[in-house]
């Protein structure tokens, strides 16, 4: 029964993409001011907001982590476990956003990058989640999740920032989609469908890869303390 | 089609055929660490 739901969801999941790059290309309007490269746009928001919900995501399994180490280490571990899916998930997503808008600047700007301040809070925010995966992976002993935690926490709070970047600065980066000023949001509503077709889509890839990440951490875990439990028997 | 509808859309092409390889690269790798997980696991019951 589970194995159906799963093999349901990824059904429409793929589905959904199918028909989120159908409305992008070949539905949604050419942007009278941008042209094609607008179409960009279809990719690069959704993985943004993708992205920035598994950083949230990892900023709850953090404290759910820091939390319960003590009095419930099993939930403890789950929580830690959601932390790493989201960081990792979110990164995957966060390096999309990073390449599909030089491939947009090169076109709109004439160049692959500024250092403006959306675009530099976003490599940094790659980069703290970038080390934080890295410090899970080399660093060793007892320690390790804790401060990973403690990185993870540090980390979401530059999503806020990012977020409120191109409000709070003049930036060269385009106005917000949503929640901008009166002019902006998608003028035409095929473009509007268009995008919340690629939202949905996106969205619902994301979870299911979030969830598959989860699983093969829970199992690795399993298998550490497996080990951890092996060793102390000898 | 002029000289900068076509370069826009060589672009779109590679923004979307980047992002792809991005998501099923990692998927790709996802899938091969379950596979060694799952192993991993049989193992364990094995000993059990």
């Amino acid at each position: 029964m589970k194995k159906l739901a799963i093999g349901l969801y990824a059904t429409v999941t793929v589905a959904l993409m199918i028909w989120g790059f159908y409305q992008a290309i070949y539905v949604a309007p050419t942007d009278a001011m941008q042209g094609e490269i607008f179409r960009i746009i279809f990719y690069h928001v959704p993985s943004a907001s993708v992205a920035f919900l598994f950083f949230a995501i990892s900023l709850l399994g953090s404290i759910g982590y820091l939390a319960y180490r003590h009095s419930h280490p099993e939930w403890a571990q789950v929580a830690d476990a959601w932390a790493l899916a989201g960081a990792e998930v979110g990164i995957v997503f966060c390096t999309v956003v990073l390449t599909t808008g030089p491939l947009w600047g090169r076109r709109a700007w004439g160049i692959w990058w500024t250092w403006d301040a959306r675009l530099t809070t976003t490599l940094v925010l790659w980069l703290i989640y970038v080390s934080y995966l890295l410090l899970r992976r080399f660093a060793a002993g007892p320690q390790v999740q804790t401060l990973a935690a403690v990185l993870g926490i540090f980390g979401a709070l530059d999503v806020p920032i990012v977020y409120m970047s191109n409000r709070w600065f003049r930036t060269q980066h385009p106005a917000p989609v949503f929640g901008g000023d009166s002019d902006s949001g998608f003028k035409d509503p095929l473009m509007l469908h268009a995008f919340g077709w690629n939202i949905l889509a996106w969205f619902a890839w994301g979870i299911l890869v979030l969830c598959f990440r989860y699983y093969v951490e829970r199992r690795q875990q399993k298998i550490a303390a497996n080990e951890a439990q092996e060793a102390l028997d000898a | 089609m002029d000289t900068k509808a076509i370069l826009d859309h060589q672009f779109v092409v590679a923004a979307y055929i980047v992002t792809w390889v991005i998501l099923l690269g990692y998927l790709g790798l996802l899938l091969r660490r379950f596979r060694r997980v799952r192993e991993e696991m049989k193992d364990l019951k094995r000993g059990e």
